[in-house]
This record gives structure tokens, C-alpha cells and sequence, in this order.
């Protein structure tokens, strides 16, 4: 068992999200940083879907009540197992008793643990991601509290420590232009472009806030349409809102931009305060962008078994 | 001219919107049929319509070239009577502690609790997308007389199966959960489980009929 002595600000059970279900107001969940889920998992040769641990800020503690093999990836939040530090990236090995701790860090946010064969949870419409604003999914629905433990199954063998290189977390987030453009007054992309932003203390998992000294303020109104994670919605204020992963599936403000789908992940790390820069790129490049993640990931493979 | 456009939003998003902000019943009606034949390809992992447009996230982005042109011929090729509603019947207990608002609706509206209730009830409504939160169905259109802005001030907290109006539209909660519509019921039928399958009772384009019961204004 992982037995949670401390959630700290807040830690969650999420795997890569729910599909499917949009139609029905089911937004998608799933962890901030997909990417490291997948990289945590593949570390301990898990399928890499398997939901994991995503600690939000930091301040928690968990105890491995027997032997583990376990990953941690994400950002580093200074985390501890038995007392030695430990650091993202890396697969280790606990043994029964073992305490893991997670500081902070002014400049990471979350960070993401799997352990070997995975937690045992039941999937909710297919998934294991917590849905936290309708309470299913992940581990009863709800945050990770202290006195709670997640089952998984004692590993027998310790694997040899084994880590991976992490894609760089980077301020400079790459969007698509969005499609009420030319609704919006003259320049309010470029000028979108052009200033850095700052990201706001009210923001959570549904979205990031953006803020600047001289908003983007208009009185364009739309038709509610769907919405998904990615999307700068511009309201009328002129401060931006990034729609993360608990985000509702339609909405009613104009498409200023999109986050392409490969840097969506760099607002996993984003802390009140930080500022960010959009740079604007094609289509292309943001596939391209999406490929090389992938291929990071299936050179891991692929190096990890030619070692074994 | 076409009466729509599509584009494609983000990577993965194909967009088919109408050029006009309300749509007609004939193209609301289209729009169900366009859901359904997008959904017939096996093509998109997600197909979500809303007030004037429908969203299909594609399953191979790579194919998006053909999937802007192709779902303007689908669009055009829809019948608009290909789609086949389903009815629910929705058992509502209006007015007192159930529908808090419904007293102040027929104040600003020039009715009795009584007429405000038998024009809610008149109404045959059709689920025009869903939205908010898992299993909230916009449902389209409010009788003129009841239309009324949102609350200035929403509630924190909506009870679970409560039957509110707001604008030009009518919607149940299916959880508790903060709302700024008008509250003038409550009805005991489950919209949303997870558990289920599918998880919520409505979907996009089904007709709900409120059905009076006697406990309540009637």
C-alpha cells in the first residue's frame, strides 16, 4: 500500500484523461503533463496510460508499506526518500516502511510518481483520471487525503536504478492562431504576441489566468461552441484564460489562440506570478513538435530495452 | 452561398459552424443529422455540437484536409428529418422549497405561479448540446413569456435535480452544484452517473416534456 500521511496543497490520481464523452459535458482530466505520465510508466515498463500521483505544489508524504519500485517525473519539487533526495526522471526503489517527501520549489509545480504494475483502481468511463469538479474517477473521486492508502502489488525483484532525459519545461509557449481573429479588434493576436504575461494566482486546473498591464480588452460576443484544453479564451476584460485539463467542454468567449499540443505540458509547471511568452508557429511545426515527443519516448524504449 | 464554414481549431478539432448565431429548426435538426454521420465514420474520438456549430475531434489528424472538405458535403447531403429524437418525460414538483424562484418568475413575468408552471409545461424542448458540468442539457426554447436575464447574484449552492430558466432556455441540475438560473422546481430523475452507460440520461437533440405533479404548484 501507499499509505498518504500528507496530501499537501493538493495530489491527485490521474492517467493521460477521458475521451469520448464530451458530448455529455464530461470534460477530460488527466494529469497536467501527460507526457511525464508516460515517461513515469515506461520508466518501470508499465503500459504507459497507468494512472499515477500528481502532486500539486508539493508539501506531501507518502509511506510505501511494502517493497516498491517507483518513478518520479515532472518538476522537481525536492523530493526525499528516506531522507535522501531524489530527483525527476529517475526510477527508484523503496522498501517497506520507506517515507517519500515532496518540498517545493519556486520554479516547478507539480511533479508525478508511478509505482511498478500500477495502482490498482477501477477505471470510470474509461479512465482513471480524477474528475475533481464532478467528484468520479481516480481514487474515489475525489483529492488524495492524509489516512488514505491506494493498493498496488508489492514488487518482488529491485530494479536497478534507471533514469530518462526530461524535456525541458520552457517559458515560451508555441500557439496556433484562433479562429475569432478577425472578430477581435485590429492586432489583438500580434499584441497578444508581443507582451509577456503573468500567470495569475486564481489559476487552477480548468485554466491558467493571464495577466499584463494593458489587457486586450473588447466587447466581442460569440456563439457558445466546444471547447477543449489548449485554448486561449479571450473575455471581455482582455485577460486570457489557457483552458487546462478540468476544463468545461463548451464555452461562450471568442478563440483568441491555441496551445499546441506538445507545450500544453509547460503549464503543469507555470506558479502564480511566472511569466510566459506565445510564440506563434504552423501547423506543421506544432506537428512536428508532437512527433518529437513521441520519438523521445519511443527512443527511451527502445534504449531501455537494447540495456535490459 | 453556403450557410456554413468549417475550419480546423487547434490540431485536432474539425469545426463545422452555421453563419448565423441562431440556427433555424430545420438546421438545428441538421445539425443532430450531421453529429450522427460524422459519428457513422468511425472517424473522430469525440463529436460535440453546440448552439451553431458541431466539433469532431479527429481520431488521425493527419486526414484533416479531407475532413474540412468533407464534412461541408455531409452538411449539405443531410436530411434534416434523418434524425430520430428520443422523448424523456420529466416528473417535476414545482414551486416551494423546490422552485424558490418560482414566485418572483411569475412576478416579473405578470403571471400566476400557476400559468408560469402550465407554460413551462407546454413546451416540447429539444436538448440543443450539453455543457457545464456532466449531464447539464441546454434545452431550447423557453416559452417568450418566461424568458429573463440570469440571477445578479448566482446561488452557491443548486440542489440536485433542480429544474431552473434562464434566457431563452430551461435545464436541470444534475448535481448539486453554484448556478445562477431561476429555480422553479425539482425533479427526483437521475441525469448523470458515471456508473451507467451511457452516463447521463440526455443527449444531444433528445425531446423533454415537463410533466406537473400534484405535490406541487400544478
Amino acid at each position: 500500500m501507499l499509505k498518504v500521511n500528507k496530501s499537501g496543497v493538493m495530489a491527485s490520481v490521474q492517467d493521460i484523461g477521458r475521451f469520448g464523452y464530451r458530448h455529455y459535458g464530461v470534460c477530460r482530466s488527466g494529469a497536467l503533463d501527460p507526457f511525464a505520465v508516460c515517461l513515469a510508466n515506461l520508466l518501470l515498463d508499465n503500459p504507459v496510460h497507468k494512472a499515477v500521483i500528481e502532486i500539486t505544489i508539493g508539501l506531501a508524504e507518502f509511506e510505501f508499506t511494502s517493497a516498491c519500485n517507483f518513478a518520479l517525473t515532472g518538476g522537481c519539487l525536492n523530493a526525499k526518500l528516506a531522507d535522501k533526495a531524489i530527483y525527476p526522471g529517475w526510477r527508484y526503489y523503496a522498501s517497506a516502511g520507506d517515507v517519500l517527501t515532496f518540498g517545493t520549489s519556486a520554479h516547478a509545480q507539480r511533479a508525478y510518481v508511478s509505482v511498478e504494475g500500477g495502482f490498482e483502481l477501477t477505471p470510470v468511463l474509461n479512465s482513471c483520471a480524477t474528475d475533481l469538479q464532478s467528484h468520479f474517477g481516480g481514487f474515489q473521486g475525489r483529492a488524495l487525503n492524509s489516512g488514505d492508502s491506494l493498493n498496488y502489488h508489492t514488487s518482488s525483484v529491485k530494479l536497478n536504478t534507471l533514469g530518462v532525459k526530461q524535456p525541458p519545461y520552457s517559458q515560451q509557449v508555441r500557439v496556433l492562431k484562433g479562429p475569432h481573429c478577425d472578430k477581435l479588434p485590429a492586432n489583438t493576436f500580434e499584441r497578444f504576441i508581443e507582451q509577456s504575461w503573468r500567470v495569475s494566482e486564481l489559476s487552477n486546473r480548468m485554466g491558467s489566468r493571464l495577466l499584463c498591464d494593458e489587457p486586450l480588452n473588447h466587447e466581442v460576443s460569440i456563439t457558445t461552441q466546444a471547447v477543449h484544453p489548449g485554448i486561449v479564451q479571450l473575455p471581455p476584460s482582455g485577460e486570457p484564460i489557457v483552458l487546462l485539463n478540468d476544463c468545461q467542454t463548451t464555452g461562450g468567449y471568442p478563440i483568441l489562440a491555441s496551445v499546441i499540443d506538445a507545450d500544453l505540458r509547460l503549464f503543469s509547471q507555470f506558479g502564480a506570478n511566472q511569466t510566459c511568452q506565445f510564440v506563434p508557429c504552423t501547423l506543421a511545426e506544432a506537428r512536428k513538435a508532437s512527433d518529437k515527443l513521441s520519438a523521445h519516448l519511443a527512443q527511451f524504449s527502445l534504449a531501455k530495452n537494447n540495456n535490459n | 452561398m453556403s450557410d456554413a464554414h468549417s475550419y480546423l481549431l487547434g490540431e485536432n478539432a474539425l469545426v463545422l459552424s452555421l453563419n448565423v448565431n441562431a440556427p433555424s429548426q430545420a438546421q438545428q435538426r441538421k445539425l443532430f443529422a450531421l453529429c450522427a454521420a460524422l459519428k457513422d465514420s468511425n472517424a473522430f474520438i469525440d463529436i460535440v455540437p453546440a448552439k451553431s456549430s458541431v466539433t469532431a475531434y479527429m481520431a488521425n489528424p493527419n486526414d484533416y484536409q479531407y475532413w474540412l472538405k468533407h464534412v461541408m458535403l455531409l452538411w449539405h447531403e443531410c436530411d434534416d428529418f434523418a434524425f430520430d429524437a428520443k422523448t424523456h418525460f420529466i416528473e417535476t414538483i414545482y414551486g416551494g422549497e423546490f422552485g424558490p424562484d418560482l414566485n418572483d418568475v411569475a412576478k416579473r413575468a405578470c403571471l400566476t405561479e400557476r400559468q408560469v408552471v402550465q407554460l413551462h409545461c407546454s413546451q416540447t424542448y429539444q436538448v440543443e448540446f450539453l455543457g457545464f458540468l456532466p449531464g447539464f442539457a441546454y434545452l431550447g426554447k423557453l416559452p417568450c413569456e418566461l424568458q429573463l436575464p440570469r440571477k445578479t447574484k448566482p446561488r452557491k449552492l443548486v440542489p440536485k435535480g433542480s429544474v431552473a430558466i434562464a434566457e431563452d432556455l430551461s435545464a436541470i441540475y444534475p448535481n448539486q452544484s453554484p448556478g445562477g438560473w431561476h429555480l422553479l422546481g425539482r425533479c427526483q430523475h437521475t441525469l448523470f452517473n458515471p456508473n451507467n452507460q451511457p452516463p447521463s440520461l440526455f443527449a444531444p437533440g433528445d425531446k423533454i416534456k415537463f410533466v406537473p405533479l400534484k405535490e406541487g404548484v400544478c
